[in-house]
């Protein structure tokens, strides 16, 4: 763990209401207030995601671009919307580099949006979902992640300049998919040396009752980080998470990496804490089927 | 060096289910193997056949073929039971309470009771009581039903996630089996299983209900989630899922344009009655293949083509 793990904060989001409501307003005081919240809670980037903004995208991302960064102006920002227009818009009042989110690997996505990597010094989200739509496996991942590099060279984009999102799938129902982006990951540097990568951690427990999610969460990242994932997009105000992926918690982690190597653990003679780790190791990785009770069985 | 065979190396087994009571109960389960693969574990009881017994005279609902050997019973389930047993050799009675539907008739729990114990107390063979599904109703009808019938351990279901804990309950009280019925989702019925555990019902009183598509309309999906199912029981230890399974396949398969249109309508298609049949037993075939360990079928004719099939598999 010699790289430091990037959180990016996924908490300002176009679909809770509260700051849904304050973007549709123009208020801009809960979104500042969230985002100095997020800057406290020490995330490397804020995800702004005003959602694909159809309307009025333009004038709506260059608004919150600017009032984000009134409060926060050392946290860069990754611009969130499907908006191409609305994306330029954000890029051309950022200040510092900024992530576009994200650059789906479909020619039109790609030739839509790749020359603001360029033109506006950004980064960029390489999106692993293809003309077909979600990749089934890993070697589907790996395909995608071959158009976009091929795309990239053509606009002049560097490998250290795309982060590829592999794309998480929730756990309740396409646990395969979850250990298709632990192997992806495996094979990610031998196709494009030197590129980031990140993903939408949280979709892992999409569907799971809400306060069982934060363990999927916390169990999956240290799977992706020990596979070389560079960062994710979580929620901000998981302290847990947020230790887990420093090295703070060396010994939840290595419960983590036991159960992924195989190797025979008493589960049973655990603290409930690590127990609920290794059980929750065991059902990502297939080894233990999943149902919603997972932890107490 | 020789050529050997690789076997599978199975680390858990299927719970044995006793359902019914006295010299005709019937034991299902205890597997230690995919099913029939009885050169890598053991079948200790083969799969069973109930047949299906419907509360209230299916008249057009039933495709002609289905209904014409009990034209002379429908209408009256003991009669309708006695005769599966004398004539066509049932193992178990499947009783429907079709009658209960509360978008049909909305029959009252009470007369549904009446009903169920008035076949139990005419058979001696098992007997499956299946509600409608209908979440509410069947949390008022299959408690009455435990209740009229105690002690003589039914199969009553389907429980769901959102009545099970009337329908568990109710099983325990009255010392019932309980089938546990899912979705066509492997994790949803994983999940039911540990709920019905919670709440007491004790895996030796549960059969699973996977959701039973016919063939040619999602067949396949319950085939894979049985699949699914049986590789997490028998190669994972998954100890929610060593149940024994249930299908009630009589329904999905006959209502079915392919067994409805008659040789009239649809000349090219073969004959109606053998058409049926065979769709009927190859389905059942299918489940049994799957990992069934009790299936629910309707005609006689499908039983018998299904059961000399188990034999001939299970030696």
């Amino acid at each position: 763990m010699s790289h430091h793990f990037i959180r990016i904060g996924e908490n300002l989001n176009v679909v809770t209401k509260i700051y849904g409501q304050a973007m549709k307003e123009r208020n801009p005081k809960p979104l500042q207030e969230l985002a100095v919240q997020e800057a406290e809670k020490g995330v490397d980037y804020i995800d702004v995601n005003i959602g694909p903004a159809r309307k009025g995208g333009e004038e709506l991302m260059e608004w919150i671009v600017k009032a984000i960064q009134e409060v926060v102006p050392n946290v860069p920002l990754v611009l969130d919307t499907s908006n191409i227009a609305a994306m330029e818009a954000g890029l051309k009042v950022h200040k510092g580099r900024a992530i576009i989110n994200s650059i789906m690997a479909r020619p039109e996505r790609m030739d839509g949006m790749m020359p603001l990597v360029k033109k506006y010094d950004a980064y960029m989200i390489g999106l692993l979902w293809g003309p077909e739509g979600m990749p089934r496996d890993e070697h589907e991942r790996g395909m995608l992640t071959a158009e976009i590099l091929a795309k990239a060279a053509e606009y002049g984009i560097n490998n250290e300049d795309i982060w590829f999102d592999p794309i998480v799938a929730p756990l309740n129902i396409q646990q395969s998919q979850l250990v298709a982006n632990l192997e992806y990951m495996k094979m990610l540097q031998d196709m494009a040396p030197g590129a980031l990568s990140t993903c939408g951690l949280s979709n892992a427990s999409n569907g799971v009752p809400e306060d069982l999610r934060p363990i999927i969460n916390r169990a999956y990242v240290i799977m992706m980080q020990r596979h070389g994932m560079a960062s994710a997009i979580v929620d901000a105000f998981d302290d847990e998470l947020a230790a887990v992926v420093a090295g703070k918690k060396p010994e939840t982690v290595k419960i983590v990496h036991d159960i992924m190597d195989g190797k025979s653990v008493d589960i049973a003679a655990m603290p409930k804490d690590l127990q609920n780790y290794a059980k929750t190791a065991r059902v990502i990785l297939g080894q233990v089927l999943f149902s919603d009770s997972w932890l107490e069985v | 060096m020789a050529f050997e065979i690789p076997k599978q190396i199975y680390s858990g087994a299927i719970k044995s289910v006793t359902i019914g009571k006295g010299g005709k109960a019937i034991t299902l389960g205890g597997e230690t193997s995919y099913p029939f693969y009885v050169f890598e574990g053991a079948m200790p009881h083969v799969p069973r056949i109930a047949m299906e017994v419907w509360d209230k005279n299916p008249g057009d609902e039933w495709a002609d073929p289905a209904l014409a050997p009990f034209k002379d019973v429908a209408g009256d389930p003991v009669a309708w039971a006695q005769k599966c047993i004398k004539n066509y050799g049932a193992e178990a009675i499947a009783l429907i309470l079709v009658s209960t539907d509360p978008n049909g008739d909305d029959a009252s729990p009470e007369a549904a009771a009446a009903t169920a114990k008035k076949v139990a107390d005419a058979i001696d063979v098992p007997l499956i009581i299946y509600g409608t599904g209908s979440v509410d109703k069947d949390a008022e009808v299959l408690p009455a039903v435990a209740e009229a019938c105690a002690d003589k351990n039914l199969i009553i279901g389907p429980a769901q996630d959102k009545n099970y804990k009337k329908i568990g309950a109710a099983a325990l009280a009255y010392n019932h089996t309980v089938i546990a019925f899912s979705p066509i989702d492997v994790n949803l019925a994983k999940q039911l299983n540990i709920l019905l555990g919670q709440l007491g019902v004790k895996d030796s009183h549960i059969l699973v209900d996977p959701t039973t598509g016919g063939l040619g309309y999602g067949l396949e999906y319950t085939y894979s989630v049985m699949e699914r199912d049986r590789m997490a029981a028998l190669t994972q230890e998954d100890d929610k899922l060593q149940l024994p399974i249930i299908c009630y396949l009589g329904q999905e398969v006959w209502k079915v344009k392919e067994c409805r249109l008659t040789n009239d309508e649809a000349p090219h298609l073969g004959d109606q009655t053998k058409r049926g049949i065979l769709m009927e037993a190859i389905t059942a075939v299918d489940l049994l293949l799957a990992g069934a360990d009790l299936l629910v079928m309707r005609h006689p004719e499908a039983v018998k083509l299904t059961k000399s099939f188990i034999q001939e598999l299970a030696g």
